[in-house]
This record gives structure tokens, sequence and C-alpha cells, in this order.
């Protein structure tokens, strides 16, 4: 599978990325998930998705915002994050931490993410107990009332440190990402500018929670095995008491389009190069996003892949390569190519290299085989992410979000329609030099001496490292 | 939450505990014709089979020196067999939409496919020929050596895996477990193909082997077809000597790395036991209390929620065929480091010298007995559950076991295994950090 480890939202991934290669299984056998999902708009907006499934005796509930930090301003980065965060640390009847305390003691598992576009808050439990985590969410969705904010605060400082301070890779991505975006809120980072976060208030985010956690700003879903009627009712009878705050506000910003070749280097304390590339490209909404996907799995998906072949079997020059294109952003965003080097490598001897498959796939149209094996990898994907119903969970949740969960059934058909002529006119119109922004890190070595350059960066951005599943 | 609902939850659980039972595995187990153990558990929701084969060629095996051993041979395993080239096998893989993967751990090397049904046949068939028809040609084998160093290269940049690592080689020493599955670069380069060869003869031996299938297929189907692909590396491979005792003498044992880094990355601990000590169980619900529970133990409490010291915090008893060891693992901006160990050490004492709470206790066994069916909801984590009854031997009822097991448990035996078993007075620390910010000063951090 494709393996990409800098983006705005990691998460998206690690867990939603071989979901996100879904394709039709033999034809239809899997092309009707969708039907089986109850679908239910509750009189303030709420949008609620029940779908059985009873293949362990194990259920998920999931809450999605539409907000992330795509909705936030200059100066202000990293509060739908933090706001996060504070979810864990109290309602109006529940003390700090008490929400996941309770999960857990139902034998359930608790943990939440931010992305750009949104933040997810999800729940694997013992399918006995689907109602406890129903009720507590519909409780903070309403009863926010955070306690602790300074040492919460400071919590996201650490992780910040841990996840983009200290990790050159993501270092790297946060400052490509932000030279590729300059208008669009994609500029910066999800968790936020170091600076920005010091200054965060309370205030910010009690404002922030009133605006976007309404009932018309999410979509819930529960998968599981359990009678989907009886959980549909729970749903209802927890949420519709829920009022709505202000409608959300727009965000209007559109990326103007890029006119030349972007470069940005980055000095940072680490041992190996590194560098990425990124393109501006169109999101779901554009017919050219399937083939985009299949160039993605051409170029990284796998080790018979074009670019692994090159650069880590034959030229030896790094120590892995990735490619991925993040179709479900809400956004047109970008399809990333990204490459740590093996020691003593020089960035632009990969990037020839790079430039040089990049302009095969604009040139040459792949042969019958490499574009179904492409495929072939697609579908075994969406199968196998079917295997795991918090990955069903938040696929349907991100769809719902992008305008309809039924687009989880239609991926299948746009993946096989592609063509080789489609992947090599995609090619042609994205993966070009004057729509690419290049970053390169410029180790400055890890060993300790004073004043060398301090970057900063962003990642995914979870509530809490998951917890070690405890061992058999 | 009202105390009046809690209660509820607390009946509603104990009614779930007798409905827990069926777990609907329906675990099956045989012993083929090439002296493999074979556990399936059919499972016909989706058109997909898992498979692993767990080999007694883990990197405990590895010899004096020669650490990755264990490590190159399995991933030079896929790289081509005796009929075709690395990228044939690579290709047919991908084709396929397959993964096929060989990787060692501490005990045991894993090898593993996930397909489609459709594919299953040739997918197994593949498997079969890296396995019992390896390539472990010169090239292919040198080219995935200098691949294994420029990754233990890349892993060197991570502070928190040279904590591990540095832990590790100090706790363990010449022992088993004294160094990652992939060696050192220094070790690693010392690997020859010959070295390989002879590894994979010796330890890739189905006598001695556990697999198991999960998936798409019936029983039948899958023992007919394994005891027809599998044929050549047949035999068993001898035990190997329990090692030594591990004591870690009375004091702190500091190990500074400087680093120009933000954070102090820290790794506290001592040994620990093996899987099957009788005290397993009584570790499990003592540590969920003191770091092993999320936001329900003690240190994350601390340290994270009250303090803000950390985003991670955590501790584990990392336990496998011998004994293992403890660990507490954080990470802390520089300047918090010594606040954060005099925390961690304090938590120690605590859960040694005043008795866990009853709800505390009561808390862990709810989570460990009612989180279990999330440890085996999907195929990878199934067939990983039956390698491990197998290789523990736990015994095919174990989930009906479990919950005894864990209710078993005392207050008392709480109190008693954290006295026996954590050591706030002869621990090894690793500090990789800056050094003149973090300012390590166990005496300090130490005041009790």
């Amino acid at each position: 599978m494709k393996t990409i480890n800098l983006r705005r939202r990691s998460l998206a991934s690690s867990v939603l990325l071989l979901a996100a290669c879904f394709g039709a299984i033999a034809g239809r056998a899997f092309a009707g998930v969708t039907d089986a999902v109850k679908a239910v708009t509750l009189p303030n907006g709420l949008r609620v998705l029940v779908l059985e499934n009873h293949k362990a005796p194990v259920a998920t509930f999931n809450v999605f915002y539409k907000v992330g930090s795509r909705n936030e301003q200059f100066g202000r980065t990293g509060l739908s994050h933090l706001c996060e965060h504070l979810m864990f640390r109290g309602t109006k009847k529940l003390g700090p931490e008490e929400f996941s305390n309770i999960i857990q003691a139902n034998g359930g598992m608790d943990n939440a993410f931010t992305t750009a576009d949104y933040t997810n808050y999800f729940v694997v439990i013992n399918r006995a107990h689907l109602d406890v985590p129903i009720s507590l969410e519909a409780d903070r969705m309403t009863n926010f009332a955070p306690q602790g904010f300074d040492s919460e605060k400071a919590v996201v400082i650490e992780e910040r440190r841990l996840r983009t301070e200290d990790n050159p890779q993501d270092a790297l991505n946060e400052i490509s990402q932000a030279q590729a975006f300059i208008e669009h809120p994609y500029h910066w980072p999800v968790i936020g500018w170091m600076q920005d976060l010091k200054r965060l208030t309370l205030d910010d985010a009690i404002a922030y929670h009133t605006m976007y956690y309404s009932p018309q700003n999410a979509v819930v879903v529960a998968v599981g095995d359990f009678d989907g009627e009886k959980v549909l009712k729970q749903i209802s009878e927890s949420f519709s008491p829920i009022l709505n705050g202000p409608k959300p506000l727009p965000v209007p910003q559109v990326e103007p389009p890029q006119a030349g070749a972007r470069n940005v280097m980055l000095q940072h304390p680490a041992d190996l190069p590194a560098l990425s590339q990124s393109f501006h490209t169109p999101n779901f909404n554009s017919p050219d996003s399937f083939a985009l996907e299949i160039a993605a799995v051409m170029l990284a998906g796998g080790k018979s892949a074009r670019l692994y072949q090159k650069l880590v079997v034959e030229k030896r020059m790094v120590v892995d390569v990735g490619a991925g294109y993040d179709r479900q952003s809400f956004d047109p965003g970008l399809f990333t190519i990204a490459a740590q080097m093996r020691p003593g490598v020089k960035a632009d001897d990969v990037l020839e290299e790079l430039d040089h498959e990049l302009s095969r796939l604009r040139e040459k149209p792949a042969g019958t085989d490499e574009l179904q094996k492409a495929k072939n990898q697609e579908q075994a994907g969406f199968l196998f992410g079917q295997d795991s119903i918090l990955r069903q969970a938040m696929e349907l949740g991100v769809y719902e979000m992008l305008g309809s969960y039924k687009m989880y059934d239609d991926y299948l058909a746009g993946i096989n329609r592609v063509t080789a002529d489609d992947v090599r006119r995609v090619a042609r119109q994205y993966l070009v030099a004057a729509n690419c922004t290049v970053g390169v890190l410029v180790p400055t070595g890890l060993l300790n001496h004073p004043g060398a350059a301090n970057g900063e960066s962003g990642g995914v951005i979870r509530h809490a490292q998951d917890m070690r599943q405890s061992p058999l | 939450m009202t105390p009046r609902r809690t209660s509820i939850l607390i009946l509603t659980l104990a009614m779930t505990l007798a409905g827990a039972r069926c777990f609907a595995l329906d675990i099956k187990r045989v012993t083929l014709g090439n002296g493999a153990t074979l556990l399936i558990s059919e499972q016909h929701q989706l058109p997909m089979v898992t498979m692993a084969i767990a080999f007694d060629a883990g990197a405990r095996r590895d010899p004096q020196g020669k650490g990755g051993l264990a490590q190159l041979t399995a991933q030079s395993l896929t790289e081509g067999t005796r009929d075709m080239a690395a990228k044939q096998v690579d290709e047919k893989t991908d084709f396929m939409g397959s993964s096929l993967a060989v990787e060692a751990g501490q005990d045991y090397a894993n090898a593993q496919i996930t397909t489609l049904k459709r594919y299953w046949p040739d997918t197994l068939h593949l498997l079969a020929a890296v396995l019992s028809q390896p390539g472990l040609r010169d090239a292919d084998i040198m080219r995935k050596r200098s691949e294994l160093i420029a990754g233990l290269n890349s892993q060197a940049e991570q502070p928190g895996y040279v904590a591990q690592v540095t832990f590790a080689k100090l706790l363990f020493g010449d022992r088993p477990y004294g160094h990652p599955p992939e060696g050192t670069p220094e070790s690693v380069a010392t690997l020859t193909p010959q070295d390989v060869r002879q590894f994979y003869k010796q330890y890739y031996r189905l006598g001695s082997a556990v697999i198991a299938v999960v998936g798409d297929v019936t029983a039948q189907e899958v023992k007919e077809a394994i005891e027809k692909g599998f044929t050549g590396i047949e035999g068993t491979v001898a035990p190997q000597a329990e090692p030594a005792k591990i004591e870690v003498a009375p004091g702190a044992h500091v190990t500074k790395i400087d680093r120009n880094i933000t954070q102090a990355n820290l790794t506290l601990g001592f040994g620990g036991v093996a899987r099957s000590h009788p005290d397993y169980y009584r570790l499990q619900v003592m540590n969920y209390i003191l770091g092993g529970g999320g936001f329900s133990s003690r240190l994350v409490r601390e340290v994270r929620s009250k303090a803000g010291l950390a985003y991670s915090v955590g501790s584990q008893f990392e336990s496998g065929k011998f004994q293992g060891s403890f660990q507490v693992v954080l990470q802390t901006k520089n300047a918090s480091a010594n606040q954060a160990i005099r925390m961690v050490l304090q938590q120690m004492r605590d859960i040694q010298n005043t008795a866990a709470t009853d709800s505390e206790i009561d808390s862990a066994k709810k989570f460990l007995i009612g989180s279990f069916p999330l440890k085996i909801d999907r195929q990878s984590t199934i067939a990983s559950f039956l390698l491990q009854i197998e290789l523990y031997g736990l015994g095919l009822d174990y989930a009906d076991k479990y919950p005894a097991l864990i209710q078993s448990v005392s207050k008392e035996d709480v109190q008693r295994v954290a006295r026996a078993y954590l050591r706030p007075d002869a621990y090894l620390l690793v500090a990789v950090a800056n050094q003149s910010e973090a300012a390590i000063n166990v005496a300090s951090a130490d005041q009790h």
C-alpha cells in the first residue's frame, strides 16, 4: 500500500489510507455496503448513521464535528486540536478524564483526533455497553466545561515537541505545506504554531466549542454487533434535546493557482537528509481524483511499485519512499511524494530520478497489467478495510461530511473506470514542476551544539497516544 | 454521570460477562503430517483469508555478535525463490492485492499473508515457495542487508527508539532480548549470506512451528493445502536454554545520551517476568493501575493530567518466552526531566506502600475482562491470538477462562506483586535528551 507519513492528517494516512483504497470486489459482491446503513436526520439537524455488523461482539460509536484547523484564523492556530483535548477535561456533570475512565470500566477504549478538516471522537467497546458512549458524547456536546486548562495546554505543547520539533520529517512536512498553501488555511499545521498555542485561552476554546460543536455541524456513526433500530432510538433520545449554537462561519479562502515551482529548505537537527514534492490537486469533487489514486499506487503501492523499485532497490538512494493523495480533503489538497535518503545521498540526485519517473508517467501510458495491478490493490484494500468496524465507521462518517455516505459505494466504479490515458492525462495536468513545492531537509546533526536550527511543524493530532492494548 | 447511573452500568457488565463466552472463534487444532501445529478459525463473513506461521526463529536465536541475523533471514526469504527473482515475487504479490511478509520478533519469526479468497490458493502457494524453496542468493541478501542498515540509520534519529534500544542492551546484555530484532549497524555489517542460509536451515522447521489460519476457508481444505504445499522443511528446532535471571544492583544506574532535541526521552525500569510466570495476571492488574491503564492509570493522571508534563507516559511488563522487562516510558521537555522522574519513582513507592483502592481494582478488572473481545475482533488479531494461545500454552478455551484469571486477583495480590517486582531503589534509567538543559540528577530527583 501507499506508505505516506507526511500529511496534515497523518491519521488519515495510517487509519484511513488503506480504507481509502476501496474498489469493487469481483464486480459487485461488496458494492452495496451502504445499503444496510440506516440514516436519519434528527430535528436539530444531527446526521445519524447506523450499521449492523455482527462479525465480532464489539461496537463502535463515532462523533464527527466538521471543524478542523481549516476553520482557524491566523494567530489562533491549533485551537481545534486544543479544543479536542479539552473535550476530555470535563463537563457540567463529569470531572477531568472521567469520560475515559467510564468508557474503560465498561470494557471500551476511546480516543480522538483532529485533522485540517474535521475532528473525530471514537469509542470501541464491548457490544453490551454502546449506550455508555452515546450518553457521554451527548453530554460533552452540550455541557462542555473543561477544568485544568493550563495543564492541558502544556500537554499539547509537549505533543508538539514530540511530533514536530524533535521529528525532522514532520518538521519538513510542516514547512513544505506552509509553502504550498499561501492563502488557504491548509497553510498552517493542525497542531498549530508554537507561539499561537502559547497564547490560546480558555475563552477561545469555549467560544470555539459554542460555534462548532452543535448538532447541525456533526455526524454520528455507530457500527457493530447490535440491533440497529434500538441503537438509533438510543441516539435519538440522547441527542435530540441538544440545541444548536450559532451557524458556523464559512471558510471562504480559495488557494490561488500555483504559477511556478517553489522550493523550501529546512535546516534541522537530524542526521539523514529528506525531501518531498507536493503538487496541488483536486479532491473527490473531480473525476480526476480516481486517476490520481491510481497514480499514487503505481508510484508507491507495494514493493513492486515504480518508485520503490527505482529508488530503494535499484539505485539504493533512499531508506523509504512514499506517495500519497488525499482524495477526501474538504478543499483541494496535495499529491505528495516523500523520501528519506541514505547518508550522503544528495537531494538533487534523488530529485532527478523522481523527475525521470514522473516524466515517464506523463509520457507513456501504463501497461494493461500494471493498471490492473493497481486496481487489484485498491480492491483488496477496500475489502480488508471492512474487517475493522472502526474503519467502516470512519469511511461512512467522512463521506457523509463530504456530501453523502453513499459515496462509499461509488468509489468502486470510479476506480474501475480509470484508463491508462486517464493516468497519463492527470500526470500531465498536475504532476508538473510549475505546480510543485519541493521541500529539502538539510540535516544539521543530532549531536548537541548550541544555537542549531529549531524547526516547527504539524502532524496528526490525537488526543492521546493509543493506550497500549493490554496483552493477552 | 450520577452514581446511580454508574451502578446500572456495573450491573449490565456483570450480565455481559456471562454472555461473553460465545466468542464464536470455534478454534480447531490439528497436528499436520509435517509436524506443524495448525489452528483454524473459520470466519465466513468476508471473502478474505489471513494466515500466520510462527517459526522458532526469533531474534533470541541470534548468535553472539550476530544481532540482526534472524531479521535479515526473515526479510531475505521474500527476496526471490529458487524459481523466481525477487521482483517477480513482489509483482505477483501486488498483482493479487495480497500482503506477504516475514518478520522476526524477539521470540518468533512470523510469516504472514492476507489475501482475497479468490487469490488464497495462489498466495498460499507463493508463501510455500518463499518458505520452503527460498532463493537466498548472495546479491539479494547483501542488498537486504544494506536496506536493514539504512533503516537502522533512520531509526537512530528517533530519540525514543534510541532510549529503548539502549535500555534493553543495558538490562539484558548478551542474553536474548539484549538487542532489537533488526540488530545494530555494526552487528548487521558482519552478517554474511552464509550466516543467513545456515540460520534458515537450522530454525525454519515446521515441527517447531505453529500455523494459524483465519478466514473464509474450511479446516479440511487448509489442512490439505498446507500438507501438500509445505515440504522439505520438516524437522524440529532444539530448545533454547533459559538465560540467567536478571538482577539490577541497588542504586540508580543512569545513562545519558546527549542530543540536540527539545524533550528528554526517558526509559526507566528493571527485570520483569516471563509470560508463563504465575504472577503474570496479578502484574497485569497492578500495572493497569500504575501506568498501563491510560487515563485510568496513576502515572497518566499525575504526570499528564495534573502536572501537564508529558503527552505520553505509561508503564508495561514486556513478557515473552523468557524473563522480560518492566519499563516506564515518557517524554517531557528537557527542563522537566527531574520532576518527571521524581513523580514516577513516587508512584512506584505509593503502590507498594498503600493498598490500591477497591474502586481502582474493580475498574482494572472490568476493563481487562470487558475489553477482551476488542483484542480478537478481526482476522489479523484473531490470527495473532491463535498463535499466542499455542506458543504460550494458554489453552483453546483461554478466552473463556480469562475472566476468572483476572477476577481471582485480590487487593492483597496487587500490593504483594508491587512490592515484589517494582524496584524504585534498583533501576536503570536511560535519558536521551539535551543533557545540559535536562541536568538530570537522580539524587535530587529521588527525594524520599
